[in-house]
């Protein structure tokens, strides 16, 4: 009986030792938020969540660490969930603001006028090839689009030789790489190629499509760069930063302007500046006019509501939106995105004040 | 395997031989061949745990330090450095949580269905439900308390993560603790009630501690099972730079999830960050494992 009783007593010990483990990763957790108008973003504090695309994720997380210095008493929380989930949680009212590649649709279950669009950057998607032998290719839409739906089975094709006079193309199969995940990236080249390559395009466009079964999946940016990268002959489409940091070889593509362009971030903010931007900030700047615009490129936008219940909450997105537009752009280029042309960003600064609080 | 094969007794010996040299060629050799068989699963099984265990360590160790242990996560994928405070300590909350609530419910229950509801209908629908239970992913689990408890008071919170683990964990706890309280003989229960013991005192006294060191394996097997959960985390606690203890204000998030996260980016340095967050996540696990054989020992009842 008795060595039971002293059993209990360790138990109860140990258990209260884990919990006082547990507990003392303590934090002064500084919810508290008293933001005030004021001159510089140090006067702001509080707390602000977001959710959404994970296409711009690198280049948020980064304004986020660099506003970290000019504003220490804000946090700032980016969850790269999806475009679609952030606008779901958005419109549940869980998050402060969200992250989206693509336009706000009924089905998303944000309410019509309750939102602002404000572009934050954009970036190319690459056109990623591995043929041995091959250092340069240019490709019209029409190429394109016959070598992604495996009209064209082989890199000595005539349409291919077609594009790239002068350039010795071997008999290596085609093999394409696409995204096996629902994605903002599929939706914008695939809308790209309805654009551009007109009838030829017969798969349409959407987050996912109906790939021929010859052609290959792959997870996520970094799981396609990984099937170029490993199989000779591969081609696929990955955003510019993973195609960079995997080392793949990118092809230029035919501009509307009859241009063959290599995917960079000038040519892209050169495609945002041949874009039509509508009244509502949302802008299309896939296949843009311009002769130096690369046409393959992805807008991205915050998503924010037009009036918040709390004053001090919209002090604070302002605050960080406008860091984001103004010292944040000069961040984006280091991490492979595209700032966005002077006159696209004062409309967004426009647009950040028309929030409300 | 042909000549040599003795008889097994031998006369005025007193009773048979049973040194191994009595034994027919032909017994030796399959005892021998089964022996190998045996030996060569053993190894087999070995070898992947051995490979994944050696994998992780190797690669965590190179970015495991004190500071690894202590700083908050950089928000950049591709910056050097840093560490996994958040997530240990979201970690440890969550599924320290969870634990709370699964295992006293969880072995509640199976008292209930072992002691008291036995084969009666609720006890066999709550044996049903406790299997369906097992092999709902848990993904799904993570939905259902998105639904259930994140969306009703509107926030994604590290306690709502606690709540899909502790939902993953209960069938488990469940039914692991039965099968261990079953194994309890009647004879102890007899001879207790015999001393005049009433029917619960038999139960917390005798019962209890005749099955607890298999009970808290079972337990066990359900925290680890738990601290290694990564879907419902994504979904319902968010994700946090900084440590949160709260569970009850503000996202947090686990190691699993910055696995995940950082696992499937090109940068070496998130990937190291990957690497060390596993290893820290199969040490807690094992440190888990080691409180609760030491508490499993001291409260047994000791037979020799």
């Amino acid at each position: 009986m008795n060595r039971n009783v002293l059993s209990r007593r360790v138990l109860v010990g140990v258990a209260v030792a884990a919990l006082a483990l547990t507990g003392c990763g303590s934090n002064n957790n500084s919810t508290e938020s008293g933001g005030s108008g004021g001159d510089g973003y140090a006067s702001l504090s509080g707390e602000l969540k977001a959710s959404g695309a994970s296409f711009p994720d690198a280049y948020y997380q980064e304004v986020i660490e660099a506003f970290k210095g000019e504003a220490a008493n804000v946090t700032v929380t980016y969850n790269a969930t999806g475009s679609g989930t952030g606008k779901k949680q958005f419109g549940e009212g869980l998050v402060d603001f969200a992250g989206t590649d693509s336009l706000v649709k009924d089905t998303d279950g944000v309410a019509a006028d309750s939102f602002l669009y404000v572009p934050t950057v954009a970036a190319p998607i690459t056109v990623s090839y591995n043929v041995q032998g091959v250092d340069k290719l240019q490709l019209s839409p029409e190429t394109l689009a016959k070598i992604f739906q495996t009209d064209i089975k082989t890199w000595d094709d005539a349409a291919i030789k077609a594009d790239n006079p002068g350039v010795e193309l071997p008999n290596t199969p085609i093999v394409v790489a696409h995204r096996s995940d629902g994605s903002g990236t599929t939706n914008n080249f695939t809308k790209y190629l309805t654009a551009a390559a007109g009838d030829a395009w017969k798969l349409g466009s959407g987050d996912t499509v109906a790939w021929p079964a010859s052609t290959q999946g792959g997870e996520k940016n970094t799981g396609v760069a990984q099937i170029i990268k490993q199989t000779n002959g591969a081609v696929g489409y990955v955003d510019l930063s993973d195609a960079k940091a995997t080392q793949l070889s990118f092809a230029a593509i035919k501009n509307k302007d009859g241009q063959f362009v290599e995917p960079s971030l000038e040519g892209t903010t050169a495609g945002l500046e041949g874009a039509a931007v509508e009244a509502d900030l949302s802008y299309n700047p896939l296949n843009a006019a311009g002769a130096s615009s690369y046409p393959i490129t992805a807008p991205t936008f915050i998503i924010v509501k037009a009036k918040y219940d709390d004053a001090a909450k919209a002090e604070l997105v302002k605050g960080f939106l406008k860091y984001l537009l103004n010292d944040g752009q000069n961040l984006a280029k280091e991490i492979d995105f595209a700032p966005l042309p002077a006159s696209l960003k004062e409309k967004a600064l426009a647009q950040v004040d028309k929030i409300q609080g | 395997m042909t000549v040599t094969a003795p008889p097994t007794t031998r006369a005025g010996a007193g009773g048979p031989d049973l040194t191994r040299a009595a034994l027919s060629g032909r017994r030796r050799f399959s005892n021998h061949l089964a022996t190998t068989a045996i030996w060569a699963a053993v190894l087999l099984a070995v070898i992947p745990l051995a490979l994944v265990t050696y994998e992780v360590v190797i690669k965590g160790s190179g970015v495991m330090s004190l500071s690894f242990l202590t700083e908050d996560i950089p928000n950049s994928y591709r910056r050097e450095g840093g560490g996994m405070a958040p997530a240990i300590v979201g970690t440890l909350l969550i599924t320290g949580m969870a634990a709370l609530m699964a295992i006293p419910l969880g072995v509640f229950g199976a008292i209930y269905l072992n002691e008291y509801g036995k084969q009666s209908p609720l006890a066999r629908l709550i044996r049903l439900m406790a299997d369906v239970m097992t092999g709902v992913p848990s993904i799904v689990m993570g939905v259902f308390i998105y639904i259930s408890w994140v969306l009703l008071v509107g926030q994604q919170t590290g306690f709502a993560g606690a709540l899909a683990l502790a939902c993953l964990m209960l069938p488990v706890v469940i039914r692991s603790s039965e099968e261990m309280l079953r194994l309890v003989p009647d004879e102890l229960r007899q001879a207790s009630m015999a001393l005049g013991a009433r029917k619960w005192k038999t139960t917390l006294t005798v019962v209890l501690p005749a099955a607890i060191s298999g009970i808290t394996s079972g337990s066990l097997l359900a925290v680890a099972r738990a601290a290694g959960e990564t879907a419902p985390i994504v979904i319902v606690t968010g994700i946090v730079f900084a440590p949160n203890s709260n569970l009850f204000d503000g996202f947090n998030t686990a190691l699993p999830a910055q696995i995940f996260r950082n696992a499937s980016q090109p940068f070496e340095a998130a990937q190291d960050r990957a690497w060390g967050a596993a290893l820290t996540l199969i040490v807690i696990v094992l440190g888990f494992t080691i409180i609760a054989r030491l508490i499993a020992s001291r409260f047994a009842i000791k037979e020799r």
